[in-house]
């Protein structure tokens, strides 16, 4: 068990006043039998009208509405949370098996699959890309659905491993060459991207194997910007993986969100009424309090 | 009847004044056109409406109960029923809803059921609407008209009136309110049922809201006035899709939704009509399920039929599609409004084979159905008649009970040589009397 203690910020600015402005920020850490929230401190900076709100993921955020003609947001989240991966996480939730909107599969996708499949010797798994077959309809009964992959033990942490250490090799970290709404696919072709389309590329990746995958956004240990990997389940449980870094997730790592992609799982949306140009400044602490 | 023909011509003009108009986008341009109306209505018996009205109930109790399922337990799927495949990758699948429970656990409140009575008399379902299903506002203004237009036709005829409608509608708002008043949400002019949403809002005593007159604050939605006085809102009976409801939660770039109406609803502080996520049970693929949602979640039989349909999900299915593909209609499962139909008789050789990769190529999004030869009903053409393929969207409601409106929205295809009926693809309407005795 580690104790982290982490301080959040974001900074949002406009060159022109910016009203009606709606918002809502998921930056609380994750609660589960992984993290423990040991003290938490919010600073809502102007702030009008807020609510604490739970979504469908169970991510848990501040929605809030700022009327009156503003032109900076400033939001701060600080506290200690106590990791340990040794915990529970959240139980399954079937949506993580399918691809989403930022995780799509593209030729790009099936056939670097397919090249690992290889390497593997797992090429069964990649005859089995199509969609799944069942079995022949009998007599009006229904039918069940058929076992996935992880469910028949054939993949192992350590072919996963294999998938992010080659996808890392494939990829380069490069600022810029992305952006919020490059795809999975798109990531790919290009080569490079940031920490969300490595996550995004390993998410299509998993799920084509069969393996249910979702989307993290969280902090890790040290100075500098928000972060994101994937989770896997795997034997019952729900596994970091972070490609970026081409590592475990462990007790360094502090989650704020999860969803089937980037999409489900920001840390910050907003809408507001102006014509104003706006920057942001995410800037993310955690250190281990020893 | 004569009387009825008689007074068709003026009866299309009071409705193009009164702007029973359906506006549709074709090349990403916004067209007005009229809906034209046939005077000859279909006539339903009572003692077959009764059927109907039973199979109808039935059939949309149990899907209420399955989308309270896919929100909550998930049952039907862990027991096997349905494939996971059709629930969690379908477009209609909203995980933002999960666990959500609605107001008096109603999920569609006003259902669309579309049918077509074949050549031998039987019914069959075609489709649920369960998202915004639009249509009721026309044989209710038909009606009106033709009343004044000939009020021997309905003194000599024992038509039960269909008038109630929008007195049922303000029964289910006012029994899912959870205080305030109601509204319907419009997203504005260029809406293709625009005509529908003032109509009904006006009928049910509700108001008539664009999305900039809503908003929220501490939790509670709040519908503003001129004066700038707030009013607490129970009830939204929005004609908003999904996805652009509420930018904070689905579509960020939505303009024409309610930041934050979402988090509202997941506190109970409001109802909306119909709830969202509506899409996953009104999918073309899950429809082939839904007399096992009867038989699970009743442990009844489905007293009304689905067109015989195979999915080519399944193998032995997927053979039988691709072999028998010239007599079944194809549908794309994740297109809605008469779009992504083919009929296997239309295509040439090559045209058949391509489609055949398609459906190899993506079985889960096609279903196939055995085109069912449905009964023509005759419209007026010039001084005569001539017969046209129609079918029937039927409206359940509910609210304290399920009921089933005694009218329906008829939809017939102009063109002889076509089945499909859909407004969008530019058919005409009936009004449908339901026979008191």
């Amino acid at each position: 068990m580690k104790r982290l203690r982490f301080r959040y910020e974001l900074d949002l600015k406009w060159d022109q006043a910016v009203w009606d402005h709606h918002f809502l920020i998921r930056c609380l850490p994750v609660e589960n039998g992984c993290q423990h929230r040991e003290a938490l401190d919010v600073r809502i900076e102007p702030a009008e009208t807020i609510d604490v709100v739970r979504d469908g993921f169970g991510n848990e955020g501040y929605a809030g509405a700022i009327r009156r003609p503003h032109d900076r947001l400033f939001f701060e989240a600080k506290g200690v949370v106590q990791v340990d991966r040794s915990g529970e996480t959240e139980p399954f939730h079937p949506m993580y098996r399918f691809p989403s909107a930022y995780t799509m599969p593209d030729e790009g996708i099936r056939q670097f699959f397919g090249e690992i499949g290889k390497e593997l010797g797992m090429e069964s798994v990649s005859e089995g890309l199509g969609p799944v077959q069942e079995e022949p309809f009998v007599s009006g009964a229904p039918r069940l659905a058929p076992q996935r992959e992880h469910e028949k033990g054939r993949i192992s942490q350590s072919k996963l491993e294999y998938v992010m250490n080659r996808l890392y090799g494939r990829f380069v970290y490069m600022p810029g060459a992305t952006t919020v709404k490059t795809t999975a696919a798109e990531a790919l072709s290009l080569g490079q991207g940031v920490c969300q389309d490595y996550a995004h590329v390993f998410i299509s990746l998993c799920r084509l194997a069969g393996v249910p995958a979702r989307y993290a956004a969280g902090m890790m240990l040290g100075e500098g910007a928000s972060h994101a990997w994937a989770e896997v389940w795997l034997f019952d449980q729900w596994l970091g993986m972070d490609p970026t870094n081409n590592r475990i997730v462990d007790e360094t790592y502090i989650k704020l969100t999860h969803g089937r992609d980037f999409g489900d799982g920001a840390i910050d949306r907003g809408c507001f009424l102006g014509f104003a140009g706006q920057s942001q400044e995410i800037s993310v602490k955690v250190e281990e309090i020893l | 009847m004569r009387d009825m023909v008689e007074h068709m011509e003026g009866i299309n003009r009071l409705m193009a004044r009164y702007g029973v108009k359906f506006g549709i986008y074709k090349n990403r341009e916004f067209y007005e056109q009229l809906f034209p109306f046939d005077p000859l209505p279909r006539v339903i018996t009572a003692k077959e409406f009764a059927y109907l009205k039973k199979g109808l109930a039935q059939r949309v109790d149990a899907l209420n109960f399955f989308l309270a399922d896919i929100y909550g337990e998930k049952k039907i799927v862990k027991d096997g029923v349905i494939p996971e495949d059709f629930i969690f990758s379908s477009k209609g699948y909203l995980p933002q809803c999960e666990g959500m429970m609605p107001p008096k656990r109603i999920f569609s409140h006003i259902s669309g059921i579309d049918l077509v009575q074949a050549k031998d008399k039987s019914w069959y379902i075609l489709e649920d609407n369960l998202r915004i299903p639009s249509g009721a506002s026309y044989p209710m203004i038909a009606r009106e008209l033709t009343r004044q237009a000939s009020p021997r036709t309905f003194m000599r005829n024992h038509v039960t009136d269909n008038r109630n409608y929008a007195g049922m509608l303000k029964d289910v708002m006012d029994h899912v309110n959870t205080g305030g008043i109601n509204v319907v949400l419009t997203p504005g002019r260029y809406n293709a049922a625009f005509f529908e949403h003032s109509y009904l809002a006006e009928r049910s005593g509700a108001i008539l809201a664009m999305p900039q007159d809503l908003y929220v604050e501490g939790n509670r939605l709040y519908y503003r006035q001129y004066q700038g006085k707030q009013l607490p809102v129970g009830c939204v009976y929005r004609r908003i899709s999904d996805e652009y409801l509420d930018p904070l939660c689905f579509e960020p770039e939505s303009l024409i939704g309610v930041p934050g109406i979402m988090d509202v609803y997941r506190s109970g502080n409001v109802a909306l009509v119909n709830a969202p996520g509506n899409g996953v049970a009104d999918d073309k693929g899950i429809y082939y399920f839904v007399p096992h949602m009867v038989k699970y979640y009743l442990n009844q039989e489905a007293i009304l039929k689905n067109a015989p349909t195979y999915l080519a999900f399944y193998e032995e299915d997927r053979r039988f599609i691709l072999e028998h593909l010239k007599r079944l209609v194809i549908k794309d499962v994740s297109e809605a409004g008469g779009y992504g139909v083919v009929f296997g008789s239309d295509l040439t050789k090559e045209k058949l084979e391509e489609l055949q990769q398609i459906i190899i190529g993506e079985p889960r999004r096609f279903i196939a159905q055995e085109v069912i030869d449905f009964i023509d009903l005759d419209i007026v053409e010039g001084d005569g008649s001539v017969p046209r393929k129609a079918d029937l969207r039927a409206f359940v409601l509910s609210g304290k009970t399920t009921q089933v409106w005694a009218s329906g929205l008829t939809r017939f295809s102009r063109n002889p040589d076509s089945f499909v009926v859909n407004s969008s693809q530019g058919g005409g309407f009936k009004d449908t009397w339901v026979l008191s005795q």
